[in-house]
């Protein structure tokens, strides 16, 4: 049997999920980091939520929420003529919850250690706010992108509990690969768990070690 | 149109802090901006560049007629073109030291930066990365930097705080220098101690957010360049009252400042650079001995000097009565060519 359509279908959740998380995440760190607003530590804490809730709370409101009983699941239904739940889209839109840490923080982190003066300079320099964003900021801060693009994107690869909840075990819609790891584990199927169990420890280990490589230059370029 | 930056504001920063203050700082020479920590000083200077608004700011500025806050319109930061060099260097540590220099002048449609690079001695830096740069070289890209944005008006918070004793010496002539030669007004913020303080045209005194008095430029002597000697300069101080130009015939100094021959140079002569004594104190390692004349012996801003007409203020004269004869020794000065008419 092809492992194929599982792979690429986990590529695909992920690719997509880092894409779109990242569009978000890269305002909203900028805001987050730069604020004074009071309502921030409790975005933070929302931000954060994914990190400690066990997986199968997260799919179970998720899971609420897309239910075609629900106005955003009836809504899409109508809309569609499909359920949010258990289609590939109730991954993805599952997934950007779940992986929203993973993009946010290293994000605010880099923002943070970019120094408002250095800004500020830009600014007398003749440089827009926008400007000075890319032209300062996101140069000053490019390791928290890497970062926060190869985490995203790893650790929606690996996402579990969350995709069993919402997305069931469809082949060639939601059936990813730890979804495969425990079908092949349940029906005894060894070889193929083996198989994908090894190739996402390996990408595992590799993603972790790029990602402190980037970080261990990151600390000493401030200021 | 005045020619001066007015403002008022008032600005709550915390529970303790309250920047409350208007005023009208001439666009001519350097102003010095003084006043112990915490008084408010750089706030004020933020505050005039329109960085950190906040809502529930008052902010009115004024810039030679033109709004820059307030009811008569908002001017953005990057259109004030304010060369604002602030405490530490800031460099952008992405970029070479040339692209540094670049990053304001690219910006605001500036090619050349030849003069500021050779003003500052830039030129063996600008390949380099900022990393590997010493404090003092750091110090000389950040003003090189907001001088190549083709400022109207410079902003310097401190720009040699953190320098120990050694870099500050060998940063400040080419601030003065620089100041002198850019011929653009400039805010100086400084301890009232600082030996820059000298450079100044006038004080500012500022204390917890607001303005607290003016002070008028401390002790200088305004010389012309009459010939050169290496890198030096020999200035012979100018008689003020017309007197006969014999009388300043000994008063040459050889001065490390970078003027032409005729251009005249203002002399800073800190507080502890000058000696008053009754006698003429003989043959001495002093860079110049002046005669003078006591004008004032108490006058409201205290004693005042006459140095070939020159009126100056000083600390302290010796009882001597006025218009009695005393001796000057200057035994260093801080440059600044003077190519505008800030003195007049």
């Amino acid at each position: 049997m092809s492992l194929w359509p599982v792979i690429s279908l986990t590529l695909q959740l992920a690719a997509i999920t880092t894409i779109i998380l990242m569009a978000f995440a890269i305002p909203f760190a900028w805001w987050l980091a730069r604020t004074r607003a009071r309502i921030r530590p409790l975005l933070e804490a929302v931000t954060s939520l994914p990190l400690v809730l066990p997986p199968t709370v997260l799919g179970f409101y998720l899971l609420i929420l897309m239910s075609p009983d629900s106005p955003l699941g009836a809504l899409w239904l109508s809309a569609t003529g499909e359920t949010l739940t258990f289609s590939f889209t109730g991954l993805v839109i599952a997934s950007l919850f779940y992986s929203l840490p993973f993009a946010v923080q290293p994000l605010q982190t880099a923002f943070m250690a970019v120094p408002q003066t250095t800004i500020d300079t830009a600014r007398t320099l003749g440089a827009t706010s926008r400007d000075a964003f890319f032209s300062i900021t996101m140069p000053l801060a490019r390791r928290g992108f890497l970062t926060a693009a190869v985490l995203t994107f790893a650790h929606t690869i690996g996402e579990f509990g969350v995709i069993l909840m919402v997305g069931g075990n469809i082949p060639g819609r939601t059936r990813v690969i730890s979804i495969e790891i425990f079908t092949a584990v349940e029906t005894l199927d060894y070889a193929t768990a083996h198989v994908l169990s090894a190739g996402l420890l390996v990408f595992s280990f590799l993603v972790l070690t790029v990602v402190y490589a980037l970080n261990r230059n990151g600390g000493t370029r401030i200021g | 149109m005045a020619d001066t930056l007015a403002f008022r504001f008032h600005l709550e920063r915390s529970a303790s802090f309250t920047l409350d203050m208007g005023g009208e700082v001439p666009l001519r020479g350097v102003t010095a901006v003084s006043g112990p920590s915490g008084s408010g000083k750089t706030t004020l200077l933020r505050a005039l560049a329109g960085l950190d608004a906040r809502t529930g700011d008052t902010a009115e500025v004024r810039f030679r007629g033109q709004s820059w806050d307030g009811p008569g319109g908002y001017t953005p930061p990057e259109a004030r073109r304010i060369g604002f060099v602030f405490q530490e260097p800031y460099l952008f540590t992405h970029m070479s030291v040339e692209q540094n220099l670049r990053y304001g002048a690219k910006r605001r449609d500036v090619t050349a930066i030849d003069g500021i690079v050779e003003a500052l001695d830039l030129a063996p830096l600008l390949p380099r990365g900022v990393d590997g740069l010493s404090g003092g070289e750091a110090r000389r890209v950040a003003l090189g930097r907001a001088l190549a944005a083709n400022p109207q008006v410079l902003f310097l918070d401190e720009p040699l705080s953190g320098l120990d004793a050694d870099r500050k010496a060998e940063v400040l002539p080419y601030l003065a220098r620089a100041v002198g030669e850019a011929q653009v007004p400039a805010l100086y913020v400084t301890h009232a101690t600082d030996e820059i303080a000298t450079l100044a045209d006038r004080t500012l005194l500022i204390d917890k957010g607001r303005i607290s008095g003016w002070r008028a430029a401390p002790f200088h002597l305004i010389a012309g360049v009459v010939g050169h000697e290496g890198e030096d300069a020999i200035c012979e101080i100018l008689t003020g009252s017309g007197e006969d130009a014999a009388a300043g015939a000994g008063a040459r100094l050889r001065v490390p400042v970078r003027a032409r021959m005729g251009e005249r140079v203002r002399l800073g002569v800190p507080r502890d650079a000058l000696l008053i004594s009754v006698a003429h104190p003989g043959p001495n390692s002093a860079l110049a001995v002046l005669p003078a004349r006591i004008a004032e012996q108490s006058g409201p801003a205290g004693p005042v000097l006459d140095v070939f007409g020159q009126r100056q203020p000083v600390a302290t004269v010796p009882e001597t009565g006025e218009g009695g004869r005393v001796w000057l020794s200057v035994l260093r000065v801080l440059p600044r060519p003077e190519r505008d008419d800030s003195d007049s």
